[in-house]
């Protein structure tokens, strides 16, 4: 039993729950990256399709280059190959007969200063580590949890507890009669609360409420799998696809558009990019050699391992629906115009694939722009027909709508037209 | 009450029977060896006692219902490399054919993955054993790999040892036959040429198993040319069929479109249908006017037909249809199922007679779809006796089974040095052969064929082959030291455009039709007469055909239109016969039907305890078995079913009641309509008059008078106006009851198949019935006349007429949007859609039925079971093949629930977002079900009514629509039009 007769004390235990609660709020800043050329950014967007370092790939290798070979006449070359071979420099055709008469890729959009700090990157070029793939299944939570602030309220009325409690036993030591512990004090307390009966009533009917909120919130939950983010066979990062290159996510989700699933890419449309970038910027060649492994790859010749027996890759399903919904992607992205990051949150700036929680979708700014708000958690039924009350039906520019769009202008004058206002609430719509 | 009254329990206590006291005494009859149990030394030799037991238990149950917690890991396997053509989630679909020997079609099949799900016509119609095909194409017992003497070998192995023996033949100078359906592919008849080339000694038999030889024979001696005219009942005014099942079975070809094209009400006049014949069959159910006869009157009447049509005087039962055609001359068509060449040259003078030819029958324009031969047939069943054919090569054929002289063709099979069967099955022939190779389905196939003169389609592969099989045309090209059908059949149309041909699965090219020689023939005469006792006759179901798909559980479970059983065939008969037999028909306690049995002789064989389903409009003293049944090498699910009439033939029967009861599987317990305007009818004559004739709408008296019952409501109305209000019509002057909606609907929403026990018990999963009504010989109207009472009305309205009419009625969820299921499900699980639909969601029913019990339409369907991965119902789904060929747009329900006619939800929502991607309003061609795009006769028409471009919308303001029992005021989204027969 703790027992605080030192006001001082008190003090200090509140200053320290204090900062611990603030720790909970603290974010952790981002360093911000300065703008300048950066050498071994210019070589990663430009050079390693075909160029390796340490080792001989479709264009040579480029270790200690600089040494080699004057900065000038590698500029030259960088700038144009084909110019340069043309004026007739013996370097240049021998190492243009020695690859087979490919030529490389012009670079005009490369400044002096762009090129300076290529030539500087590559005279101290980084040694390839072997990394071993780590598939980090960080799962952040954006704002603060209910259980989170439920915590701090149960501190600050514990922490009353021992306050009141010391002050009373500072007052009762000044009139010097005897001190008891807070626990003491509390058992005491409850006998006495308890000794009415239509409180031990309510104690007992907020007890069972308690249990049955719990019990009802469990049940409800089996099958919500916010945040879902299982451990996949490649460490795939859509972060470093779709974020730090950009690239549209209908690009590899190519039936998102047409079809009722997004789609799983299969490994020949990773191959589009893949036949030439055989090195990943954090996992190296281990992940991106299972592309190779799928589809019979040699990244070395570049070349397709003639009779080589397929092996799919089996990546595991994050977004998983019941099969008695039918939910088809062509319909909200096409028809409706939604954006991915609606329902699957900010990808570009994840790792492998997760379910979107509901404060994140609801911190999409498109979201935001559509005054959408989900109130559900991801993928249960509610958090659909959140946004089917919600959203407005685009209507305008698809003659599929035009007619049924003048009626209900009418019969729904001066109100959003929902796509609950279509029959999006209607059972049959998406069970059967 | 001085004395206790002693009761006894029974004869057998009170005459003090031994065995009851020891009954008494001993609560079981035979001692239970508690002892032996007990005395197990092992079992008391074990420490683990009952709390041990008890724990382990609670611990497993506990971690098992832990171990159901956990999320189940699902796997997502994309392709390697993405077949260009497929979309995960996309349908593709490809044009082909579809033929199996028995039925033809051009179909346009719907793929999903990859995996063929579902046939639609391509520009022709389909029939139920057609729209079925796609799950025949998943029978897992189907003959997965080549065999030699019933063991299982290789296709090396097979091929070495063919090729050897048939050199050998080649070198003695053998014989070599090939026995074969009629071959409507003009490459494969080239590729048996090549054979013969290569080989010297080959003869080339054609047979069908329901023989069309007669009319074949008969043309050829009146015209010089072994061919089927092509008739267009579209041009014909008066259509008279002696027994030819056109709209059904007849000839295999589409004739419905046609003849419902002939008879539109709309135009003012309708063509006049006399049936001729002794066993109901689907056409003769449409006629206006049946005519009973023997089958031994056939031909009689037939003579008698054509010396009236001379000047002679009519017999009285066709004196009217004389009269018609007389008045119809170039615009009639006579047709006949007899397989008699005399009989079929009689036909033939007739609509000679009556200038049919080039009018409604074109000879010019000739038919290929049946060649078969039984002369050919005969002939060489009595060579392979005579031990003159060294080698028999069957395909598309079972004539083991089909032929009604089978012991004589299996005797000369034994005869027959080296026999190799091509075949999909392991069936009844392949069985008895050398080598049994594994033939492709049709989806597995390339092919062509010539149906009739200048036309041609194409068969394509839709998916790879599931099994070990070669397509025949490939295994006779490799027994010549070639390969390649695919490259084959390019080279063998280098004229036209390929691409485009296979695209849209047919084309049309000129071709050289043999000349028509003028008619000259001796007309054979017949006396009108009739042979004495009962005389039996083989039909063809709708639903299995020449039996060729047996195996499959969608057509086993589809009723017959006419007697709506089905997993049986049974002999019908009249009423009035059966009961000069002493044979009835009654109804069990849960309302399930029970026949008598009888043995029957025809030919001198005899067929054991077989059932009498007493069937309204068979002519008194005749007996009919459907054929296709009574397979013992069909599959699991085909075998053992009914009895067969192959093996029979037409003629003379003996019949002889045996003891016992049988029990049927019928999905319509009652007959009639008792009076009620459920299928409302009128004639032609009174529908021109007044074009709502027969469609009394029915009214209510109110404090503001007579009210229309569709103004009389308690009910809010749903708003339909803004949005897509989907409605049927269902036509029933077009209707003719063939019950490929039935299967399409079965296919396209993953009915499940229940098994003949379940639909005994009224617990059929279909979606979509057809009901079927016969006329009563007591009429209300009569009744009034003969001053009848009420009770005896109507006991005998429950009786339909010998010679009854008939009408077909689709009935499935009606989509009432004053749904009486909507108001009484207690957890909303069923509820009404902004566009008209009844919806039902699975996963919120509970399963209290009160739904299907408040249903006026009696459409609602319970799980009983769960149907699927069940081995109780050893089905489809029951499969890994047979699962393949469920539509993944739709769930799998599980047990306990209801399910209904969606009115394919799933395909409206697929239309309507096809037409919002395009930007688009949905067209009426899009908008289609399962059953309204299988209607061969387009009796079924589905739309949007709020679209003025959508024939559904002008439908529903016709005089004859009508909804059905529109006196409940349900207000469906599905409504009928009026039947109209023309009486004139």
């Amino acid at each position: 039993m703790i027992r605080i007769n030192n006001f001082k004390s008190c003090i200090l235990l509140i200053a320290v729950l204090f900062t611990f609660s603030f720790q909970v709020f603290a974010q952790p800043d981002s360093a911000q990256a300065f703008a300048q050329p950066d050498g071994a950014e210019i070589f990663k967007a430009n050079c390693t399709s075909c160029h390796i370092i340490g080792k001989r790939s479709i264009g040579p290798d480029l270790t200690g280059v600089t040494k080699k070979r004057t900065a000038d006449w590698l500029k030259k070359w960088i700038k144009s190959s084909s110019d340069f071979i043309a004026s007739g420099d013996a370097d240049a055709i021998a190492i243009f007969e020695e690859y087979n008469k490919s030529v490389m890729n012009s670079f005009y959009h490369l400044s002096d200063e762009d090129m300076e700090a290529l030539l500087v990157y590559l005279e101290n070029p980084p040694v390839e580590e072997v990394k071993v793939a780590a598939v980090t299944g960080a799962t952040k939570d954006e704002g603060m949890q209910s259980s989170t602030k439920m915590m701090l309220v149960a501190l600050v009325l514990l922490t009353l507890v021992f306050l009141l409690t010391s002050i009373k036993n500072s007052l009762k030591e000044s009139l010097g009669q005897e001190t008891e512990t807070v626990s003491q004090t509390v058992i005491t307390q409850t006998k006495t609360f308890l000794a009415n009966n239509i409180n031990k009533l309510f104690v007992g009917l907020f007890v069972m409420i308690v249990v049955l909120k719990f019990v009802f919130d469990t049940l409800m939950g089996i099958g919500v799998t916010t945040s879902y983010q299982p451990e996949q066979p490649i460490a795939f990062s859509h972060k470093i696809h779709a974020g730090d290159n950009s690239i549209d996510c209908n690009y590899c989700h190519s039936s998102a558009r047409s079809s009722k699933t997004s789609g799983i890419p299969s490994a020949n449309v990773c191959m589009n990019c893949h036949a030439n970038i055989t090195s990943g910027t954090t996992t190296g060649t281990t992940e991106i050699q299972k592309i190779y492994d799928a589809i019979g790859y040699d990244p070395d010749t570049r070349t397709y391992i003639e009779g080589y027996v397929q092996k799919p890759i089996e990546w595991i399903k994050v977004h998983n629906l019941p099969d008695l919904a039918y939910f088809n992607h062509s319909q909200h992205v096409t028809v409706g115009g939604l954006e991915c990051q609606q329902c699957h949150g900010n990808m570009e700036e994840k790792t492998v694939g997760q379910v979107a929680t509901m404060q994140e979708l609801n911190n999409i700014s498109s979201n935001k722009k559509d005054s959408i708000e989900f109130d559900h958690a991801t993928l249960t039924m509610g958090f659909c027909i959140d946004c089917h009350r919600q959203s407005e039906v685009k209507m305008d520019e698809n003659d599929y709508y035009t007619s049924m769009h003048q009626k209900m202008k009418v019969k729904y004058a001066g109100q959003k037209i929902t796509v609950e206002k279509m029959g999006g609430l209607e059972c049959g719509k998406c069970h059967y | 009450m001085t004395k206790a009254k002693k009761y006894w329990k029974g004869l057998a206590e009170l005459n003090d029977n031994p065995l009851v006291e020891k009954l008494k005494q001993n609560e079981f009859v035979e001692e239970i060896p508690v002892d032996k149990f007990l005395g197990d030394k092992e079992l008391s030799s074990t420490s683990t006692s009952r709390r041990d037991f008890l724990k382990f238990l609670g611990f497993s149950t506990a971690a098992a219902t832990l171990a159901a917690c956990e999320t189940p890991i699902n796997k997502v396997i994309p392709y390697v490399i993405k077949p260009e053509e497929i979309t995960p989630g996309i349908a593709n679909y490809y044009a082909t054919t579809m033929y199996d020997g028995h039925d033809y079609a051009s179909v346009l099949v719907k793929t999903r993955e990859g995996r063929p799900i579902k046939i639609d016509s391509n520009k022709s119609a389909t029939n139920a054993r057609i729209q079925a095909s796609v799950l025949s194409l998943y029978d897992s017992g189907r003959l997965k790999n080549p065999m030699k003497v019933g063991v299982d070998t290789d296709w090396n192995t097979a091929d070495a040892e063919i090729i050897t023996k048939l050199n050998k033949i080649q070198n003695n100078g053998g014989t070599i036959a090939i026995l074969s359906s009629t071959i409507v592919s003009p490459s494969t008849k080239q590729l048996i040429a090549d054979f013969s080339a290569a080989y010297g000694n080959v003869k080339h038999i054609q047979m069908d198993a329901v023989s069309y030889s007669g009319i074949l024979d008969a043309n050829e001696a009146s015209f010089g040319v072994r061919v089927l005219p092509t008739y267009n009942f579209d041009k014909a005014e008066v259509i008279v069929s002696f027994g030819a099942d056109f709209l059904g079975n007849w000839l295999n070809a589409d004739y419905a479109k046609q003849y419902v094209a002939a008879r539109n009400p709309k135009n003012g006049k309708m063509a006049k249908h006399y049936q001729v014949e002794s066993t109901l069959s689907l056409t003769g159910s449409n006629a206006d006017k049946r005519i009973q006869m023997k089958p031994s009157e056939q031909k009689g009447l037939l003579s008698n037909l054509f010396s009236a049509l001379n000047g002679g005087t009519a017999d009285s039962r066709i004196a009217k249809l004389t009269n018609d055609l007389k008045n119809n001359t170039g615009k009639s068509i006579i047709v006949c199922n007899s397989n008699d060449t005399e009989v079929q040259t009689l036909v033939n003078s007739i609509n000679n007679k009556l200038g049919n030819y080039e009018n409604t029958i074109s000879l010019s324009n000739p038919s290929y779809l049946k060649q078969g031969n039984d002369v050919d047939v005969a002939t060489l069943i009595e060579e392979m006796n005579a031990g003159k054919i060294d080698a028999l090569i069957t395909y598309n054929v079972n004539p083991s089974y089909t032929l009604q002289n089978a012991e004589a063709y299996n005797s000369g099979l034994a005869k027959v040095g080296l026999t190799i069967a091509t075949s999909l099955y392991n069936d009844e022939s392949a069985q008895k052969m050398m080598y049994a190779c594994p033939d492709n389905h049709y989806l597995e196939s390339w092919g062509d064929a010539n149906p009739s003169n200048g036309i041609y389609t194409l068969m394509q592969p839709t998916i790879a082959p599931l099994f070990k099989g070669r397509q025949f045309q490939e295994s006779i090209m490799n027994w010549i030291g070639k390969s390649d059908y695919h490259v084959y059949l390019q080279n063998f149309y280098t004229d036209i455009d390929w691409n485009q041909s296979l695209h849209d699965g047919y084309f049309t090219k000129n071709q050289f039709a043999a000349n028509v020689t003028l008619f000259e023939v001796n007309v054979p005469s017949f006396d009108l007469s009739k042979s004495e006792g009962v005389e039996f006759e083989m039909y063809e179901k709708i639903s299995m055909g020449d039996g060729t798909q047996a195996n499959n559980p969608w057509l086993q479970e589809l009723p017959d239109p006419l007697s709506r059983a089905c997993w049986d065939n049974y002999l019908t008969m009249s009423a009035a016969t059966a009961a000069d037999l002493g044979i009835t028909n009654e109804n069990v306690s849960n309302g399930a039907l029970n026949g008598n049995m009888v043995n029957i002789t025809v030919n001198a064989k005899t067929l054991k305890n077989v059932p009498v389903m007493i069937q309204p409009g068979q002519a008194n003293d005749t007996v009919a078995l459907a054929v296709g049944y009574g397979r013992t090498a069909a599959g699991k699910c085909g075998d053992g079913i009914g009895f067969n009439a192959f093996s029979l033939g037409n003629g003379n029967a003996k019949i002889e009641v045996v003891g016992g009861e049988y029990e049927f599987a019928a999905t319509q317990l009652h007959h009639t309509m008792m009076g009620r305007e459920i299928v409302k009818e009128t004639t032609l004559e009174d529908f021109i008059k007044n074009p709502y004739s027969g469609n009394k709408q029915v009214t209510y008296a109110t404090h503001n008078g007579e009210k229309p019952a569709d103004q009389v409501t308690l009910w809010d109305e749903h708003d339909h106006s803004t949005g897509h209000f989907w409605n049927m019509s269902i036509d029933l002057t077009s209707c003719i009851g063939c019950s490929a909606c039935v299967v399409s609907c079965h296919a396209e929403n993953n009915v499940p198949v229940v098994g003949k026990e379940e639909v005994r018990k009224s617990r059929d999963m279909h979606w979509l019935r057809i009901d079927r009504y016969f006329s009563s010989d007591m009429t209300k109207e009569l009744s009034k006349k003969e001053k009848t009472s009420a009770f005896d009305m109507y006991e005998k309205m429950e009786d339909p007429s010998g010679d009854p009419e008939v009408v077909f009625q689709p009935v499935m969820c009606q989509h009432c949007n004053h749904a009486p299921c909507e108001t009484v499900c207690p957890v909303a699980a069923t509820s009404h859609g902004s566009e008209g639909q009844n919806h039902m969601a699975y996963n919120r029913c509970v399963g209290t039925r009160y739904c299907a019990n408040n249903c006026p339409y009696k459409v609602r369907r319970f799980n009983w079971f769960q149907y699927s991965d069940n081995d109780k119902f050893d089905f489809n789904m029951n499969d890994d093949y047979g699962k393949m060929v469920l539509n993944p747009d739709v769930v799998v329900r599980s047990r306990g629930v209801i399910e209904k006619c969606s009115m394919c939800i799933q395909k409206i929502q697929e239309i309507k977002l096809d037409a919002k991607n395009a930007g688009k309003r949905v067209r009426d061609e899009d908008a289609q079900t399962a059953c309204s795009s299988a209607c061969p006769t387009n009796a079924i028409v589905f739309g949007d009514v709020n679209d003025e471009t959508h024939e559904v919308q002008s439908l529903k303001k016709e005089e004859r629509a009508y909804t059905l029992l529109e006196h409940l005021n349900t207000a469906p989204s599905v409504f009928y039009q009026t039947k109209i027969r023309n009486k004139a």
